[in-house]
Order: C-alpha cells, then sequence, then structure tokens
C-alpha cells in the first residue's frame, strides 16, 4: 500500500541532500517547533503587551509608547517574551544544524555530483568571478543565522552552503512555499499573467538568486525567454545550477553584484527580485535600482517582492516585526522597510508615476483553493500574500 | 565538541541572550535539543510500529491493549529507578555526602595537600 505523498513535501532533485531516518525527524521536530511557535506563542506577545506592558508603560508615563523602540524598552524586560525570543532564536540555530548534519554526511559525494556535472553540457550556464568581492553586507554577519552564510566555502568549488540552504528554506516556510520554494517567484509571474497579460518579456535578471528557487518559475512563465540570474556567491550558484539543470530549466547563472552588473544598459525587459533587497544596506539599495534603470528597456519593468513596509503600522507590531533586525542577523530589515519605495525609485532615474506597491496572491494558495474547490476566507493572510514594488520604465 | 564537521556551527554575529543570565538561554536551547530527540526517537518506534502492522507481525491496537504482567511492571519499574537515579543523580550525591561524611570544605583539601610537606624542607617561594 503506498502512502499519500505530502503535496508540499520538499521535491527531490539531483543537488538536493538526502536524509537519514532521523535526520529526517529531526528536521520535521523543527518544523513542529516553529509551526507552534508561530500557532500558540507568538500571539501571546500581544495580550502581554496589551494587559500588563502597556498598563504599565501608561502608568508611568501618562501616554502609550510613541514607537517600535519605547515598545522594545518596555517589552525585552518581559519574562514571556524573553523566553519567546529564547526559543524563536534557538528554533532557527537547530534548524540550520538538523540541515547541516545530513550535508556534512553527503559532503564529498553531493559536491562531486555537481563538480561533475559542470563538465557535461547542461541546460543553461554557470559563470563565475574569482575577483568579486562579496559586499560587507554579507560578510559582517551570516545573515539569517546560517553558519557560513552563503559565501563561505569548506572545501574547494563548494556548494554546500546552497544544499544546507535548499533544505532550511523549505523548513524555514514550514512548507508554505511549496516543493520547490518557488511560490514567491511563481507569485510575482501570476500577478504579473494577470496584470499585464501583453508583457512577453524576451530577457529576464532575477537578481540575488540564491539556489535559484524563484528563478524556475519564470522559465515556465514565459518558456520563449532567456533568463538569467545573478547573485554575489559563487557556493550558491554552483548548487542552483545543478539544480536547474536537473528540474530542466535553461538559466544562465553568473557571479555578479546588483549593484553593479556587467550587462549592457537596456538589455532586460524585466527585472525581479525576491526578499532580496533587506538583505543589502542603505547604500547597496539604492545602486540597485539605479542599476534596474539602467538595464532595463523602455517599457520594461522592474518587480521586487519583499515583506509589507513598516508605514502605518501600529508600534507594537512594528516592534515584533523588527524581531529578526536585532535577532536573526538582519541588520538592514528595519531600515528597508521604511524606505520612501517612491523616492527611492525616483531618486533610481524612473517615473514615480508608474511606481506601484501591492499585496499580491500567493500562486501556492491559489492553486490550491482550485484544486480544493474550497475557497479558503478568512485564511488568506500571513503565508498567503506577498508585497511587491516595482516600476515601470 | 564531541563531532567533527566540515562545516561551522555558529553564525557570525554576536548571539543575542533574553534572559538576565544567559545560561538560562543555555538552559532552554539544551531542554529543547532534547525534546527534539525525543521527538526523533518517538517517530523512529512509529516507524517500527507500522512497518511491523504492515507485514503481519502485530496490529497496533495490540500495543495499546497490552496488560504488562507482574514480571514485565517489575523489570520496567527497577530499569525506571536506575534512569533516574542517573538523571537525578546530582540530587543523590548530595544525600550519599552527608551520609558519609563527605563534608569537608574543599579548600581544607587543597590547604591540607599543600601543606603536606615533608619535616624540615622549607617551601620554596616563587
Amino acid at each position: 500500500m503506498a502512502a499519500t505523498k505530502d503535496p508540499n513535501a520538499q521535491a527531490a532533485h539531483v543537488a538536493l541532500p538526502g536524509t537519514t531516518h532521523d535526520e529526517f525527524a529531526r528536521q520535521e521536530f523543527v518544523r513542529s517547533y516553529k509551526q507552534f511557535l508561530v500557532r500558540h506563542v507568538h500571539g501571546g506577545n500581544r495580550k502581554r503587551y496589551d494587559l500588563a506592558v502597556k498598563p504599565a508603560f501608561e502608568k508611568g508615563h501618562r501616554r502609550a509608547p510613541k514607537d517600535r523602540f519605547e515598545v522594545r524598552d518596555v517589552m525585552t524586560r518581559d519574562p514571556y517574551y524573553q523566553m519567546f525570543s529564547a526559543l524563536l532564536r534557538n528554533s532557527q540555530e537547530m534548524m540550520w544544524s538538523a540541515c547541516q548534519k545530513p550535508v556534512e554526511r553527503e559532503f564529498d559525494a553531493l559536491n562531486d555530483k555537481i563538480r561533475h556535472q559542470r563538465g557535461q553540457k547542461t541546460k543553461g550556464s554557470l559563470k563565475l568571478d574569482s575577483n568579486l568581492k562579496t559586499p560587507r553586507y554579507h560578510t559582517a554577519v551570516d545573515i539569517h543565522c546560517q553558519p557560513g552564510a552563503y559565501h563561505s566555502e569548506f572545501t574547494p568549488e563548494d556548494a554546500s552552503p546552497g544544499m544546507v540552504y535548499d533544505r532550511g528554506v523549505h523548513i524555514y516556510a514550514m512548507g508554505q512555499m511549496g516543493p520547490y520554494n518557488d511560490d514567491i517567484g511563481a507569485s510575482i509571474a501570476l500577478w504579473l499573467e494577470d496584470h499585464h497579460p501583453d508583457f512577453a518579456p524576451q530577457r529576464i535578471l532575477d537578481m540575488g538568486c540564491a539556489v535559484g528557487h524563484s528563478t524556475v518559475p519564470y522559465t515556465r512563465a514565459y518558456p520563449e525567454a532567456q533568463v538569467h540570474a545573478i547573485d554575489v556567491a559563487a557556493p550558491m550558484l554552483r548548487y542552483a545550477h545543478a539544480r536547474a539543470n536537473d528540474l530542466g530549466a535553461k538559466i544562465h547563472f553568473s557571479q555578479q553584484n546588483a549593484e553593479k552588473t556587467k550587462f549592457p544598459d537596456g538589455f532586460f525587459d524585466l527585472i525581479v527580485s525576491h526578499i532580496l533587497l533587506h538583505e543589502t544596506s542603505e547604500k547597496a539599495i539604492h545602486n540597485i535600482v539605479k542599476e534596474c534603470h539602467r538595464l532595463l528597456k523602455p517599457g520594461g519593468m522592474m518587480v521586487h517582492a519583499e515583506t509589507p513596509p513598516y508605514a502605518g503600522m501600529d508600534p507594537f507590531d512594528a516592534f515584533m516585526l523588527d524581531w529578526d533586525t536585532l535577532n536573526n542577523n538582519e541588520p538592514f530589515w528595519a531600515r528597508s522597510h521604511e524606505i520612501d519605495l517612491q523616492a527611492l525609485s525616483r531618486e533610481g532615474g524612473f517615473d514615480p508615476d508608474k511606481e506601484f506597491e501591492a499585496m499580491i496572491p500567493s500562486a501556492l494558495q491559489v492553486a490550491e483553493a482550485k484544486r480544493s474547490k474550497v475557497f479558503q476566507g478568512g485564511d488568506f493572510g500571513g503565508g498567503g500574500l506577498w508585497f511587491i514594488y516595482g516600476n515601470a520604465k | 565538541m564531541g563531532t567533527t564537521s566540515r562545516l561551522k556551527r555558529k553564525a557570525r554575529g554576536e548571539r543575542p541572550y533574553f534572559f538576565d543570565d544567559p545560561n538560562v538561554d543555555k538552559v532552554v536551547s539544551m531542554v529543547m535539543g532534547l525534546a527534539g530527540e525525543v521527538a526523533v526517537a518517538r517517530d523512529r518506534l512509529d516507524t517500527i510500529e507500522r512497518l511491523l502492522e504492515t507485514k503481519g507481525l502485530l496490529k497496533r491496537a495490540e500495543i495499546e491493549a497490552y496488560e504488562p504482567g507482574a514480571a514485565v511492571m517489575a523489570e520496567r519499574a527497577a530499569w525506571r529507578e536506575s534512569y533516574l537515579g542517573e538523571i537525578l543523580r546530582i540530587v543523590e550525591i548530595e544525600l550519599e555526602a552527608v551520609a558519609t561524611g563527605d563534608t569537608q570544605p574543599y579548600d581544607e583539601a587543597i590547604a591540607a595537600v599543600e601543606k603536606d610537606r615533608q619535616p624540615g624542607r622549607a617551601r620554596k617561594k616563587t
């Protein structure tokens, strides 16, 4: 009797590390642990704040905390928040650890497989640049606490950071990005299909592609287009290339910094990025938008997926969203969520009248609703929507 | 510690601690680590039960219906006792210290061995 497969279980491919029974169970525990915190513990902070922390503040100050900094001052002293934070930080560390173990076991075999594939004729291509300097915003701290982050190599021609990351993303998103972790890319592609049905980009660029998980959907949505993807980290690109090739996606990967690429002016019709901007810096984010403007043809479009901006958000919610800035090695998270995006566009050379910001539906959730023929009303928030910012040229 | 690893264990960047005493954060991490290993063992047992059931070697309902006899009960109780003895070793040795008169402050033991010189030889000053 064959068991029914979980439709959102991660899809296997040549570069994905396998797991032993216990390694898999360990990863599943982390997934449940994270889910539990989201469902049952996270919300308790709001209760603590409303019922205890805020009233105590109001008693002393005769007013409510005015911004997320004042909320932080009082909440970081609250025992419930302390325990929540200790648990959440620990879950992130356990997640990476649980993803590292299988990679360490298969370290040489997987690296050999990926190296071997590079020698074969592949769909797409891979161009590395050993002279490219890893930007400081990638070396100052290991982003989202992946030990060694994207750029560290533990052996010559290492692809292991990609192996750890691909599995880590699936657990971090608790499977909500689908079997191929591709929901953000697929959602933008779906949004383009719905809102710009006549848009037929010939050349597409994905900036900060990591393992190319968000890049692949564009090869499906626009099979005629030439798809390029860049990242500063060679280990990610090695893995991405092997992964895309195995999934039958033709993508041209190259090691480049999105702030200043080697592509000619007006080379692309569509430039996308997927939660890239908050991993950069104040200077870099401006450079990236300028570079998008240089690289786009007139009539072309850039679309960046991010988490929603803080503007108009209650100080407590902004404080909670800020958790990652301080505690998950996301130093630019807070500032990047306060940037005036219209001004960013204008300074980058774009016409701010053609700037757009929207919450777009998750492609995965749309597909699931179709499959089950059930409208999942009231359950569409949280992971069900993505925020996009962009500009037409 | 213990195992050799190909990758690094710590993410670069100062690690935040949330409690006034950072050791509390560390204990939380240890407890969750142990909770994880219990879940791993539980999943493994679940796999074994399901495989046995698929092969017709047992029905899981039989596990629920299983009534341990007196000898099995005694064996299990003995195992649990020694298991708890291992976990609560720290409490047990505290009692043993009192019971055996092993209550000399440690500084006295240091002083005793340091003063334990051969007669007639002065201690070299360093």
